[in-house]
């Protein structure tokens, strides 16, 4: 008897012991961006806006240009 | 896709704040504001490090989560950005980032907050690509120009690097084997979780 009017009283004081999640996926409500290699340069072509960025942080490795790197 | 990510090696940051004043004078950044600076621990004495501090672009962004009107979004290459036509200046993100990324000019007497500014990753924001509306507000648009932030591109000891995860943590092994320590990717945990050495992060992005 003691244990059915125990536990719905459990239930209840534990039901404050939860954490809403704070990282829901909400969604954006503000102006749509596009995409960085639409228009301007690249003209929608994402293969050579990728090619341009991987080929501007080949640059970032001074090892491709000193050849001392440790293999 | 790509992942971008910031890179920053203890082992070689000179605190010259190159990228501090990179940022600044690329985006026209407004006096008081400052979205990326140099941050030195045990300064003069023997082991002091420096570390070059902005947006790290978060996995699973804190900002994000406590925006009140929702004006931060992720690009495709998962980039976080935020449109200041909706922002309220709540300052709740600055409160959120673990980074100190998000900054607030002031905007009037008794300490009013104007609308939040933080590194873009040099990528502008939700207006045209490279149009003066966009420059004003956020910046230059160096991305859609196939160019890499300027502060890495500028760093004169490339201790700050930038670029698709998977391609900067190959840079940062190759260093790492070379001179034979400072496996640590500086707040990598905290931005995406997961482990915060470059060994482990060679995959390319764990989220």
């Amino acid at each position: 008897m003691r244990i059915l009017l125990l536990a719905p009283a459990a239930a209840l004081v534990l039901a404050a012991c939860h954490e809403i999640p704070q990282d829901a996926a909400k969604p954006y409500a503000g102006k749509a961006d596009v995409a960085p290699y639409e228009g301007g340069i690249f003209n929608g072509d994402k293969q050579k806006f990728e090619q341009a960025l991987a080929e501007r942080a080949s640059h970032e490795n001074e090892y491709l240009r000193t050849g001392d790197a440790k293999k | 896709m790509a992942r971008m990510k910031f890179i920053c090696d203890a082992e070689r940051c000179i605190e010259c704040n190159a990228c501090a004043t990179a940022c600044k004078n690329e985006n026209e950044v407004p006096w008081g504001v400052n979205r990326r600076r140099v941050v030195t621990l045990n300064d003069g004495l023997p082991g002091e490090r420096s570390i070059s501090v902005a947006c790290m672009h978060c996995t699973n962004a804190p900002c994000m989560a406590v925006c009140p009107v929702d004006c931060f979004y992720r690009t495709e290459d998962q980039i976080v950005l935020h449109d200041k036509d909706l922002c309220i200046g709540c300052g709740y993100c600055y409160y959120a980032c673990p980074f100190g990324a998000p900054q607030f000019p002031q905007a009037g007497a008794f300490g009013l907050r104007g609308k939040m500014d933080k590194c873009t990753y040099c990528a502008g924001g939700p207006e045209e690509n490279g149009s003066v509306a966009e420059f004003r507000k956020y910046g230059r648009n160096r991305i859609a120009e196939g160019k890499l932030p300027l502060c890495a591109e500028m760093c004169s000891t490339k201790a700050l690097i930038a670029g698709d995860s998977a391609v900067i943590a190959r840079i940062y092994k190759t260093r790492v084997v070379t001179r034979g320590k400072g496996e640590e990717l500086w707040g990598w945990t905290v931005a995406y979780g997961g482990s915060d050495k470059v060994s482990d992060n060679l995959g390319g992005p764990s989220a």
